[in-house]
């Protein structure tokens, strides 16, 4: 992998999202090409995201676009982790379109975050993954090393 | 006004026969442009067309291809990746048709 092709493809990314952005998702910080920060919405009433702004920490490798970006949501105290069944208390996501299984190298960092958009839109469990507890107190393996077992595809 | 013409420089410009705002998906650079690796575009740096009708920059599309994640599939419609073989400039055969020269790889040029 050339060493300056993730910096290019971000550098064009980051263009087109100072230009604009979907409804919902807004740029927060992307001072370098490893780590950018957004915010996202949930812009239908589902009544378990209403009115909530969740955050979103990416971090790119010197692989991308061919390897997926790390992307997890971040807790602060206006910024809650959003309740779902494939996401860990922790802010670790699980999804395929992240996983190097699901990852395709024509998604972008918007892409990804009308994925979890719609991911959040259309869920209706007020609920954590199984295990969440447990793996949240012994999970020391970074998001892209973890082999999440999809115990669920319908959700 | 009789006019002789005595000497005449032509110049002539080429892009690639695919739509004029087409973006290379993997490195979102425009097919005018070359992959982020290469400096001059056309047969350094030339474009694979998929017969699932995608186009990439053939760099940047090898670098996908050759993760055991890609399991050979189009990053566009996650068909399988195939190409036509490419064709040296030498081996045109001047009696095709523009038509018979879309898919080929290196022979994807159209005068403008």
């Amino acid at each position: 992998m050339p060493p300056q092709f993730a910096a290019k493809r971000l550098g064009k990314e980051l263009q087109k999202i100072h230009n604009s952005l979907p409804p919902g998702i807004e740029l927060v910080s992307a001072e370098d090409f490893e780590e950018w920060v957004l915010d996202i919405k949930v812009l239908d009433n589902n009544p378990l995201y209403k009115d909530q702004t969740y955050r979103l920490k990416f971090k790119f490798g010197g692989s991308y676009p061919i390897e997926p970006p790390e992307v997890v949501f971040v807790k602060l105290p206006d910024r809650p982790i959003p309740i779902h069944p494939h996401i860990y208390s922790n802010g670790i996501i699980c999804l395929d379109l992240l996983g190097q299984q699901g990852w395709s190298p024509v998604q972008n960092v918007e892409s990804v975050c009308m994925s979890l958009q719609s991911m959040l839109t259309g869920n209706t469990k007020n609920e954590r993954p199984p295990g969440d507890e447990e793996f949240v107190r012994a999970n020391r393996l970074r998001p892209k090393d973890i082999d999440f077992y999809y115990h669920d595809n319908n959700v | 006004m009789k006019v002789k013409i005595q000497k005449w420089n032509a110049v002539a410009t080429w892009r690639w026969d695919i739509p004029e705002d087409d973006v290379c998906g993997i490195c979102q650079v425009h097919f005018d442009g070359t992959c982020p690796t290469c400096k001059y575009p056309g047969d350094d740096c030339s474009l694979l067309s998929g017969k699932c009708g995608h186009n990439f920059h053939m760099h940047c599309i090898l670098e996908w291809i050759k993760q055991d994640s890609a399991k050979g599939q189009c990053p566009m419609c996650r068909q399988r990746f195939e190409w036509t073989e490419q064709h040296n400039e030498t081996s045109i055969d001047t009696t095709q048709g523009p038509a018979n020269t879309q898919n080929q790889g290196q022979d994807q040029r159209v005068e403008g």
